[in-house]
């Protein structure tokens, strides 16, 4: 574009310069808006200045005669450019007019930017010569880039309209603004100079420089709005390509017209269409039915250029056969039994050989290989599809899945083994239960036979016999008087054991058989207390005895409050809900629950307030004894409730269920439990806390009895610790009865275990 | 029945043992037996056994005079040794012990050498109606037993049932001999000369129904006894034809008395009992040398037979107790609730336990008169040292979680040192051994160091200890027999930690009785058991015409 720019200010320029000639051709450029409108005028001065020329062209008269303008035109061009040659090369001036005679022959190269040859005759040999002018070295030359000193390139000039230099030379000195004259300067040098009005400044050089003589047509071309290029020839001959002679075409296109056809219907091809579309709606071609019968062709994989993978690795090589893989092998070769039961016994996968070494006395003896060809297969797999599937090997150690929990060694004592056995004859050891000093075990057996025994040697010391089955059995938690209540088919009856402290003995004769009997409560109740008469008493029959309102059923659950006052029991069996609570003081019993919902499961008093915990088949639900009314209602998501316990803080409650399930709850939270361990394989029978230890029991059908540690922290933040102890197992599974109770020594961390093959197990740390 | 060391003469190894002589290992050999060997060192063939170790002990001290001891004629017989390397028994051979222990040829063995212990031998089978929960082999020539049924029997080495009375309304647990108080204490007398009728001698015994009684028992002469078959003797009920008068009657403890035993002079009697108390009750061989108490009278039921006798005899207990022996003579199946003695209060409660005391004993003797100390254990896990006279704990031993079942003092055999360890059974189904000897910086009651000195594991509760004799057998002072509710009685060695010396099983198998052993006693080389099969004797420890061993 620079070129262009430059252009343009030349114009700029001469109009310049021709305003401050205030030459006519000022009115011309005045109008240069209408251009083309002028363009007549414009020939006409043309025409006036080269009349001489124009009958010099005659073909160009005749073929073309609207293009006057250009063709005078470039008639003009001509003479300038002759009259610069003419100026320039004063030396050729006498052959000037046989030039103009030859130029005219060949007007297309009439315009040269270097001196083009002549042809001129020689006059020595009178033949044409071609005669080239003189290369001057200085101008000629084609020495663009040196007459430019100014190095800085295409850049805007005004970055150095407040330096001194204008730019760097290709050494990179300063290349000085050169200095510019005033107005008069400029104006002198217009008069002296004749070249000045056909100069323009030079941004890059900061001076006037001359235009060339091309560069003054292409500005007069441009002016004229004609091609820039001057070797462009708007009049070339035509080149005839298709017409002339031997130029015939061979298979001429055909002039007739398109048969109708080409634009009717086809029926035909309806037919064949409709044919189609009626298959496709009976169905009989399925358009979009897989093509599975593509046929399999077959394609060369090795053909394949390779790819950018690696390689596959090279097939691996069978070892090579050491000592041992030798017929006659040396004697240490060769397995010892051990060792050849251990190979045997090993899988195939995991053995270090696969063979075993035999040796043979000569190599005749040596059977017929018997594994060959399984070998050969699993050498061909190798060397066909070297990278079978690899057996992964879990990478997880197995020590990890599991929880961490502390382990049993570290939370001992807790009962590891069965110390001693009781048995009861042939029927059902029902309950049990431990005497608050945790020094006697009363068993209860289902054909009434109630045994006293030492814990720590299982001597029967004392044996009551009662009518029908022993329902259950609780020893009053009292310290200070020693007797135990005794569960029977509508009774409850309450024994002292012999061999107890005179003073122990009077105070529970006190309690029990009162020389004075309380009044009698208003409303007259069901329930019957009887006190033998002091004749009739003795050790084998029972003090106090409650008779329950009939058809009550068998009392399966006693529970103490923990000051051994009051007794609750609970029945199974009869029609009535059998929810009973006795207080011993008063020798009087009252139900709590007029009508509830369910059967009641079993009972329990919280150690601490004044709660009662009621557990039908599905719920738990607490109650508020003093205050009436229902506290809470824990789901545990059992089908069947078979027993439950209250931790000795009283935060915490267990309950199991004949559907195998244990579940913890911690009153404090949610109704739902905090944690359900399912280790029974068959139905919870019984569990139960320990009184001081951190420890609880579960017993079940299955016959074992699982030991938990069970750590309840003061603070609330922390959850309580639960870890499996031990599983003891011991006790024989009869009629699908297992352990039927579980009972805590109430000192030592000993168990108390009835079960239904009639045998009393006390397990030891 | 007996699993000892094997006492093959002809060992296959022996003759193996030869044939590669050139295994030898460097032994060293200490003993504490009266036949020390120069301490040098000597190269064992690695095949030898217990047979070729005693031979060649007994030839190197010339023990079996020249080596032929089959007619050695006199009184010098082999004496069979068993050998201690590193606290356990060698069983098998040298080379098996050193190959399991992975010791190399180079190490030498530093191996100690004990008395063997015989094979243990039933000798006597006294069967019981009940079970027997205590049983004495302290007199010679008589065996005392107690049964749950609450009587007192007396067989005699001619399995005579020589006494059968019942003492106790409730069943007995304990039972000891009171020796008769003599000047010397050294001189212990259990028979009292015996008068025309027979020998006398004076039994303690408690009971569930938390008393305890001094009996003073007269049996009949042994040539009164009758001639009848041994078995049908021992189970005829009833037929014990001697005497039986209670001297006292002893009430501290409100709940069942767990054991009661005399010091060795007879002075002075110890109880324990389930209530956490241990009664100590002077003696005088006569009388408990302390005032009668008011006792409080039972009223169960008011009209009940038994009790109205009690009650009875609580009313004119002063009159009761002055030494009417005739009433004693009464039927075997009740009479002794009509000789009641006197009702005295104990000299001395030692209250320190918070469980039940399960056993308490005086320890042996000491010089100087008046500090004469006892030793309890309990089921709070801890041995108690107290000083008799001012009723004070001076020691505790603190174990954790070990209710201790019963505890036998083990008195080493230097006669001169006093009583420095005690073995105690628990039900944790150990058996340690604990030094009771003070430290010598403390100075009044401090707590010895809980750690078990040694530790005897048993596959089952180990419900009784009785060490040997003080200073009868060869072996005595460190050994010490443990029974087990398995029905196996087991010889320890406190030396050897690692298993039992030997073993027996006492109880019939498949008698639909259980084998439970209640108590052992062992003195003289006789081991009584006690059970619920009843009361077997066995011969353990002394030599007892056991030949043919080396």
């Amino acid at each position: 574009m620079a070129p262009l720019a430059s252009g343009r200010k030349t114009i700029k320029r001469k109009q310049v310069d021709e305003d401050e000639d205030a030459v006519p051709p000022q009115q011309e450029l005045r109008s240069n808006g209408a251009l083309e409108m002028l363009s007549d005028e414009e020939d006409d001065g043309d025409a006036s200045s080269d009349d001489g020329q124009v009958d010099e062209f005659p073909e160009i008269i005749d073929e073309s005669d609207s293009e006057d303008s250009d063709y005078d035109e470039e008639e003009e061009e001509e003479d300038d450019e002759d009259e610069e040659d003419e100026n320039e090369e004063e030396d050729e001036e006498d052959e000037n007019e046989v030039d103009e005679s030859e130029t005219d022959a060949d007007s297309d190269d009439s315009l040269h930017i270097f001196p083009k040859a002549k042809v001129v005759t020689s006059k020595i040999t009178n033949q044409p010569k071609t005669v080239y002018p003189e290369i001057e070295p200085e101008y000629d030359s084609d020495s663009s880039t040196e007459d430019t000193p100014n190095r800085v390139g295409n850049v805007p000039m005004h970055w150095y309209d407040d330096m001194p230099h204008i730019g760097y030379d290709i050494n990179g000195k300063k290349v000085l603004r050169p200095a510019r004259g005033d107005e008069l300067d400029k104006f002198l040098a217009t008069v002296d100079d004749s070249s000045a009005w056909t100069s323009a400044f030079d941004k890059n050089t900061q001076s006037e420089k001359p235009l060339t003589s091309e560069e003054l047509d292409l500005i007069r071309r441009l002016y004229a709005g004609e091609n820039p290029d001057a070797s462009y020839d708007p009049y070339e001959p035509t080149t005839e390509w298709f017409t002339g002679k031997g130029k015939e075409e061979i298979m001429p296109l055909s002039g007739a017209l398109q048969p109708k056809r080409r634009w009717v219907p086809s029926k035909w091809e309806k037919q064949k269409v409709m044919k189609i579309v009626r298959a496709i709606r009976q169905g009989r071609i399925l358009p979009s039915k897989p093509k599975s019968t593509a046929k399999f062709e077959p394609y060369a994989i090795w053909s394949e250029p390779s790819s950018s993978h690696p390689p596959p690795l090279p097939a691996p090589k069978p070892p090579l056969p050491t000592n041992a893989e030798s017929y006659n092998p040396p004697e240490e070769y060769l397995p010892t039994e051990e060792e050849r039961k251990a190979w045997e016994a090993q899988d195939p996968e995991d053995r270090e050989r696969n063979f075993l070494p035999q040796k043979y006395s000569s190599l005749r003896l040596v059977p017929a290989y018997d594994r060959f060809v399984k070998e050969r297969f699993f050498r061909q797999l190798d060397l066909y599809l070297a990278p079978r599937v690899q057996r992964v090997k879990l990478n997880i150690d197995p020590n990890s899945l599991i929880p961490k929990l502390p382990s049993p060694n570290s939370l001992k004592p807790f009962p590891n083994y069965r110390s001693l056995q009781f048995y009861h004859s042939n029927s059902r050891a029902r309950c049990v239960s431990v005497s608050p000093d945790g020094a006697w075990v009363v068993s209860g057996d289902e054909g009434g036979v109630v045994s006293l025994w030492e814990i720590i040697v299982g001597r029967e010391v004392k044996r009551w016999k009662f009518e029908g089955k022993i329902g259950s059995l609780a020893w009053c938690p009292r310290t200070d008087v020693s007797y135990f209540a005794v569960g029977i088919e509508d009774t409850i009856h309450f024994v002292i054991p012999p061999n107890i402290d005179p003073a122990v003995l009077s105070l529970t004769l006190t309690v029990l058989a009162p020389a004075t009997l309380p009044p009698a409560p208003t409303t007259p109740s069901p329930v019957k207390w009887l006190t033998p008469p002091s004749a009739s008493r003795s050790e084998d029959t029972p003090i106090l005895t409650i008779n329950l309102p009939p058809s009550t059923g068998l009392p399966t659950h006693f529970c103490w409050h923990r000051r051994g006052d009051y007794l609750a029991s609970v029945s199974t069996g009869g029609q009535q809900g059998g929810v009973w609570i006795h207080q011993i003081t008063r020798r009087h019993s009252q139900a709590p629950f007029k009508k509830i919902k369910g059967a009641v499961q079993s009972v329990l008093f919280h150690p601490l307030k004044p709660h009662f915990f009621v557990a039908t088949q599905q719920y738990v639900r607490i109650y508020n004894l003093s205050e009436q009314k229902l506290v809470k209602t824990l789901m545990p998501g059992i089908k069947w409730i078979s027993s439950m316990d209250v931790h000795p803080s009283g935060d915490h409650l267990i309950v199991g269920g004949y559907d195998r399930k244990l579940c913890w709850f911690d009153l404090e939270l949610s109704e739902k439990p905090y944690k359900v361990l399912r280790y029974h394989s068959r139905a919870i029978r019984s569990l139960q806390f320990h009184p001081t230890y951190p420890l609880f029991a579960s017993s079940s059908d299955d016959g074992s009895i699982q030991i938990f540690h069970s750590r309840v922290y003061n603070d609330l933040m922390t959850d309580p610790l639960i870890v499996p102890l031990k599983i003891l197992r011991g006790h024989t599974v009869t009629d699908g009865l297992g352990v039927l109770q579980v009972r805590w020594c109430s000192k030592q961390p000993w168990l108390v275990s009835s079960a239904a093959d009639g045998s009393v197990a006390v397990w030891c740390s | 029945m007996a699993s000892t060391t094997t006492t093959n003469n002809n060992d296959p190894s022996h003759s193996q043992s030869q044939q590669q002589t050139q295994a030898q290992q460097p032994v060293t050999f200490t003993t504490s037996t009266p036949y020390p060997l120069p301490s040098q060192k000597f190269m064992i063939p690695l095949g030898w056994r217990r047979y070729q170790l005693s031979q060649l002990v007994n030839k190197a001290l010339a023990l079996d005079r020249g080596g032929n001891y089959d007619n050695a004629g006199g009184g010098a017989r082999p004496v069979p040794f068993d050998f201690l390397v590193r606290g356990e028994i060698l069983r098998g051979s040298l080379a098996e012990w050193c190959k399991e222990k992975g010791v190399g040829e180079e190490e030498t063995l530093e191996i100690e050498y004990i008395e063997s212990v015989m094979p243990p031998q039933k000798m006597f089978e006294f069967p019981h109606e009940d079970w027997v929960s205590a049983v004495s082999c302290y007199i010679p020539g008589l065996f005392l037993t107690t049964s749950y049924d609450g009587h007192l029997r007396a067989f005699d080495y001619a399995h005579n049932l020589a006494f059968d009375r019942a003492v106790h309304s409730a069943p007995v647990t304990s039972l000891c001999v009171v020796p008769f108080p003599s000047p010397s204490p050294s001189s212990s007398n259990m028979g009292e000369g015996g008068g025309e009728e027979g020998e006398t001698y004076t039994i303690a015994t408690a009971s569930h129904d938390a008393s305890a009684q001094i009996l003073r028992v007269t049996l009949p002469s042994p040539s009164s006894s009758f001639n009848l078959n041994a078995k049908e003797k021992a189970t005829a009920k009833g037929n014990g034809n001697g005497k039986a008068q209670s001297l006292a009657t002893l009430y501290l403890h409100t709940a069942p008395i767990a054991s009661v035993s005399a010091n060795a002079r007879g002075t002075r009697l110890i109880t324990a009992g389930w209530d956490g108390l241990v009664g100590v009750w002077a003696w005088d061989g006569e009388r408990v040398a302390r005032d009668e108490v008011d006792v409080p009278v039972p009223v169960f039921g008011g009209v009940d037979g038994r009790d109205r006798k009690r009650r009875r005899v609580g009313a004119g207990a002063g009159g009761a107790g002055d030494g009417d022996g005739e009433r004693g003579e009464g039927d075997g199946d009740g009479g002794m609730d009509g000789g009641r003695g006197k009702r005295k209060a104990p000299a001395n409660v030692l209250k320190s336990h918070v469980g039940r005391v399960s056993k308490a004993l005086f320890l042996g003797l000491e010089e100087g008169e008046g500090s004469e100390k006892a030793v309890s254990c309990g089921f709070d896990s801890t041995v108690r040292t107290w000083d008799v006279e001012y009723g004070l704990c001076i020691a505790t031993i603190n174990a954790s979680e070990k209710p201790f079942l019963d505890l036998s003092p083990l008195s080493h055999a230097a006669p001169s040192s006093p009583l420095s360890s005690v073995l105690a059974v628990s039900t944790d189904r150990t058996m340690c051994m604990y030094d009771l000897r003070l430290p010598s910086s403390s100075s009044s009651t401090s707590a010895l160091s809980s750690a078990a000195t040694a530790t005897f594991v048993h596959p089952s509760t180990p419900s009784c200890v009785a060490s040997s004799g003080s200073g009868s057998g060869s072996g005595s002072g460190y050994q010490a027999i443990t029974g087990a509710y398995d029905g196996v009685v087991r010889v320890w060695d406190v030396r050897s930690v690692k298993g039992a010396v030997a073993s027996f099983k006492v109880g019939e198998e498949g008698k639909g009785k259980g084998r439970k052993v209640l108590s052992v006693d062992w003195a003289r080389g006789l081991v009584g058991v006690a059970g619920e099969f009843g009361v077997e004797v066995w011969r353990v420890g002394e030599d007892g015409g056991v030949g043919g061993r080396v």
